[in-house]
């Protein structure tokens, strides 16, 4: 290209730009609203299920099993932290999706938003299962929008012979910030890492008052030179490998590489100043488009038999008091999956927050990360 | 003559290039050494095996993903080559006014970043064409070939105007005068001289729209990933070994259909020039 | 160059406008519904501060345009350019040598080959070559096992700027070879003999001869290059840590990330365009006055 018809290339950017700034502001006019999620027009294939859930719960046999009983084939999309969820399902990307495994405070937001069907109980099959506590939740009266398929805590999962004494509290992270350095990951949710935080100062790890949660972002950021990547999978072979020594982790995640690696000197530990305490629960959205099998599949993770399987395998703890009672009782008393009273009392659960106050977070999450 | 230039070539030069060839084919021999090696996470070798391959060949979602991607790149390819080249001879042939703007507009897709252009499609489709047309576009397959289609026709237009400018103007004129009708003239005589071009333009589309991640990433629906899209979700929860043995078989098909096309072109250039 | 424009000469002719319409409208509609269209729309979402899908819009000013200079983000551009700006300089120095060594030290009947298996790497999946670096340059990975082997200590690579910016390098650096190819193989080789019959030194002559010969290579390869390096979004992503922030991340972040704000993500994708275009604009200018001056 020679110089004078590169020249007038700028000359056509300019007036091009020109054209779709005018364009744009030409466009529908004023007040009209992005992307609104509708409900389904079509149904969909009856014989396909597409469910969007966390990596954790992805299990072939699972599905196998699914298929076998019902004849319907599973596929699933994974997703690794609730934020980004949300943000996929509205950007018009969940049409698809007739199952959703959001944690509870992220079920009390769709509800909000309008993004949940209410869940027919007829048609749901072992309600009664479910333990007492789980019954019904402050998120979600009566289990009106949600059935819930586990819980867990959020905690620290270390090697043992890097560390030793290892931490017992979030506010080790600091104090072995330099044993720690470069050698350790965060969860990639930043309820969740600014909640520990507010929790390390002795605030709620809900907190919405602003100078607490800007002390949260200044402790973090003294932090965050010793902090490798924020990620909620990608910790597990780098700790199995050697170039992690900690990791933020979930129990069921952390118990699961645990269990399944017994050489490894990994320990679990819950945070002794309290931590949160996490349910995750199958959604129908109003977007689905194969609801019957929707039902058919929450039937399904309800069975005793198959909660016991989840739990069995994947270490998710379960909230089905049919299904735990037939747990073997090396897993029972597995103190890091099914914490002792005293530990959780001491645990809060993540409430919703208001859109001023999300947004307050996510502004500090957005600076911690860009800075 | 070779002498004199030879004294310009640096001696070190050689090495420092073949240095760099190394550095250049360092991750692909890495890939394929660990696709081989029977160890989930350890550096050293552990035994040679074939398992990642079955695994990776047992795997649904990547050669659904695959499928899709190929998908993809075969429609969106195929749409560009026809209006990519139709515009890029409609450019040479005809003058109106806004020509310029015109021009510069189609090749704006080779200079706005991706990602850019990811962001304007999905916000356009997002608010535009899903609420517009009642539920009857969703986010889909569809529209990532829409998408692509964008900056294919690009790719192509300027490889096919690059070839026009050599052309020997002459060629339709004779057409013409030998008594073809423009129609004619355009099918049977430019056509078949811009055909390299075209396959040269379509193959670099081809293996751009294959490797595309952030356009497909927004304008795509869910469920239908293409390979970049399920690649990255993997990388993102942890290094896995079967994707060590997808890379070889897409590193070795992809070098395989390249050195094909390769020898196809130099064999039509030997008989050009025969 | 223009080609004839053929006419019919029968009685029952279509219109002269039928044939370039046809040929350049479906382009045009295509551009226009997908390109056009779609910039104007995220130019006006970028007026709106914090908005998210399922609000109505209504363009209310430069906040998200003012956020962006603010310190806490600004950072994130400042990478970005140092990203592109490294990326572009490793480049240059890395491909300048092996393009020149091909160009005028290895045959001509093997140069197509040898610049084309140079360049191979280019046509499989960028994403999986970024992610074979994860595997060389982790802690426990094959540069410091190799190294270790040596008895130099390990080197915290992964997840940080270097990281990113081997990534990246690696990436473009045949695109820069390709285009410096281009440029050097048109090179007179007698202006060398010329400088060499006149007592030059290789030195001598290779920044006096070569170089402004081949300057529109230079100058496109880099722009080229810088332009794909500000809007990476893979190998920061994948390569880089916590710190490693850039436009693209961010942008990304905004749309399909933990944080859901669409005006300030298309308002930082105006930015990347802006200073895209800046970058051509500059370069020429700079090419202009090049041309000007004459070599």
């Amino acid at each position: 290209m020679d110089v004078s018809s590169a020249r007038s290339l700028t000359r056509r950017q300019i007036m091009q730009a020109c054209l779709a700034i005018g364009t744009g502001l030409m466009l529908p006019g004023c007040g009209w609203t992005l992307a609104e999620v509708r409900p389904a027009l079509s149904k969909g294939n009856k014989d396909e299920l597409s469910i969007y859930t966390w990596e954790s719960y992805i299990d072939p046999e699972l599905t196998e099993t699914f298929h076998t009983q019902t004849g319907i084939n599973v596929t699933a999309d994974i997703y690794d932290s609730n934020e980004t969820m949300l943000a996929t399902f509205q950007s018009g990307k969940g049409a698809i999706y007739s199952v959703i495994y959001p944690s509870d405070y992220k079920v009390a937001e769709m509800i909000e938003r309008k993004l949940l069907s209410v869940l027919d109980h007829s048609r749901i099959n072992g309600i009664d299962n479910l333990m007492p506590e789980f019954q019904d939740s402050v998120y979600d009266p009566g289990n009106q929008h949600s059935m819930p398929i586990s819980w867990g805590t959020t905690g620290l999962i270390y090697n043992t012979e890097a560390l030793n004494p290892g931490p017992e509290d979030w506010e080790d992270l600091w104090r072995m910030q330099a044993k720690l350095n470069r050698k350790m990951t965060l969860l990639a949710d930043f309820r969740e890492v600014m909640g520990a935080t507010l929790k390390s100062l002795g605030f709620s790890y809900n907190s919405t008052n602003p100078s607490e949660v800007r002390q949260a972002y200044q402790k973090l950021v003294q932090l965050k030179p010793a902090i490798t990547t924020f990620t909620t999978d990608a910790w597990r072979d780098r700790l199995l490998a050697g170039d992690l020594i900690l990791a933020m982790a979930y129990s069921a995640d952390a118990v699961r590489l645990i269990q399944e690696n017994p050489d490894a000197n990994l320990r679990y530990v819950i945070p002794a100043s309290g931590t949160s305490l996490w349910s995750d629960a199958m959604v129908i959205p109003v977007t689905s488009p194969n609801p019957d099998a929707a039902y058919e599949w929450i039937n399904f993770m309800m069975q005793p038999s198959v909660a016991v399987e989840v739990t069995r395998r994947l270490f998710f703890a379960t909230p089905n008091q049919a299904a735990y009672d037939q747990l073997p009782l090396p897993l029972r008393n597995n103190r890091s999956l099914f914490p002792p009273e005293a530990v959780i009392q001491a645990c809060e659960r993540i409430i919703p927050l208001e859109p001023k106050e999300t947004e307050m977070y996510e502004q500090y999450w957005t600076k911690l990360t860009s800075g | 003559m070779s002498k004199s230039v030879r004294s310009w070539a640096f001696p070190w030069l050689g090495l420092i290039s073949v240095g760099l060839f190394g550095f250049m084919y360092l991750p692909i021999l890495v890939l394929a050494f660990y696709s081989f090696n029977d160890s989930r996470y350890s550096t050293g070798w552990k035994g040679f095996t074939w398992k990642w391959y079955i695994a990776f060949l047992n795997d649904s979602r990547i050669l659904n993903a695959l499928a899709n991607s190929l998908i993809v790149a075969l429609f969106a390819v195929g749409i560009a080559a026809v209006i990519g080249t139709l515009m890029a001879v409609g450019l040479a042939k005809y003058h109106f006014p806004g020509k310029r703007l015109y021009q510069g507009t189609a090749y704006l897709p080779l200079i706005i970043p991706d990602i850019s252009i990811a962001v304007a499609t999905l916000v356009f489709l997002a608010a535009i064409a899903i609420p517009l047309s009642g539920g009857l576009i969703q986010l889909s397959l569809g529209t990532v070939i829409a998408a692509h289609v964008v900056f294919c026709l690009s790719y192509v237009a300027i490889v096919v105007s690059t070839r026009l400018t050599d052309l020997n103007p002459h060629l339709e004129e004779a057409a013409l005068d030998l008594g073809a009708t423009p129609d004619q003239a355009l099918m049977q005589v430019l056509l078949p001289e811009l055909m390299p071009a075209i396959v040269s333009g379509c193959l670099l589309a081809f293996v751009l729209s294959l490797d595309d991640f952030l356009i497909a990433s927004f304008t795509t629906g869910g469920g239908s990933s293409t390979l970049p899209m399920e690649i990255f979700s993997r990388i993102r929860t942890g290094v896995k070994p079967d994707i060590n043995a997808l890379s070889v078989v897409l590193i070795t098909s992809t070098g395989f259909l390249f050195a094909v096309a390769e020898y196809l072109r130099y064999r039509s250039d030997r008989k050009r020039s025969a | 160059m223009t080609l004839p424009i053929a006419t019919r000469t029968e009685a029952q002719a279509p219109p002269a406008w039928l044939q370039p319409v046809l040929m350049l409208a479906p382009a045009a509609v295509w551009l226009a519904l997908l390109l056009v269209i779609p910039t104007g729309l995220i130019f006006q979402l970028s007026l709106v501060p914090g908005i998210r899908p399922g609000q109505v819009v209504n363009p209310s000013g430069l906040d998200n345009y003012i956020r962006i200079l603010q310190p806490d983000y600004f950072p994130v551009l400042t990478r970005s350019l140092f990203f592109a700006l490294g990326t572009t300089i490793a480049c240059l120095i890395l491909g300048f040598p092996v393009a020149y060594w091909i160009a005028i030290k290895v045959p001509k009947r093997w140069q197509n080959l040898v610049l084309l298996s140079f360049v191979l790497p280019l046509w499989t999946s960028s994403l999986l070559r970024s992610y074979a670096w994860i595997t060389i340059l982790r802690p426990t990975g094959v540069l410091n096992t190799l190294l270790g082997k040596v008895g130099i200590p390990a080197l915290d690579i992964l997840n940080r700027e270097p990281a990113v910016l081997i990534g990246m390098t690696y990436s473009l650096l045949p695109y820069m070879v390709l285009i410096l190819y281009a440029s050097l193989e048109k090179l007179d080789r007698r202006l060398l003999e010329a400088a060499a019959d006149l007592g030059a030194t290789p030195r001598q002559a290779f920044w006096r001869v070569t170089v402004p010969q081949s300057l529109t290579g230079i100058a496109a390869g880099a722009l080229l290059v810088f332009i794909t390096s500000m809007g990476d979004f893979i190998n920061p992503e994948i390569l880089g840590g916590a710190s490693s922030m850039t436009v693209a991340r961010l942008i990304y972040n905004q749309f399909l990330g933990a944080t859901q704000n669409w005006g300030f993500g298309s308002a930082l994708s105006m930015v990347l365009i802006l200073v895209v275009s800046l970058a051509i604009a500059l370069l020429l200018k700079y090419g202009d006055r090049n041309a000007a001056g004459g070599v």
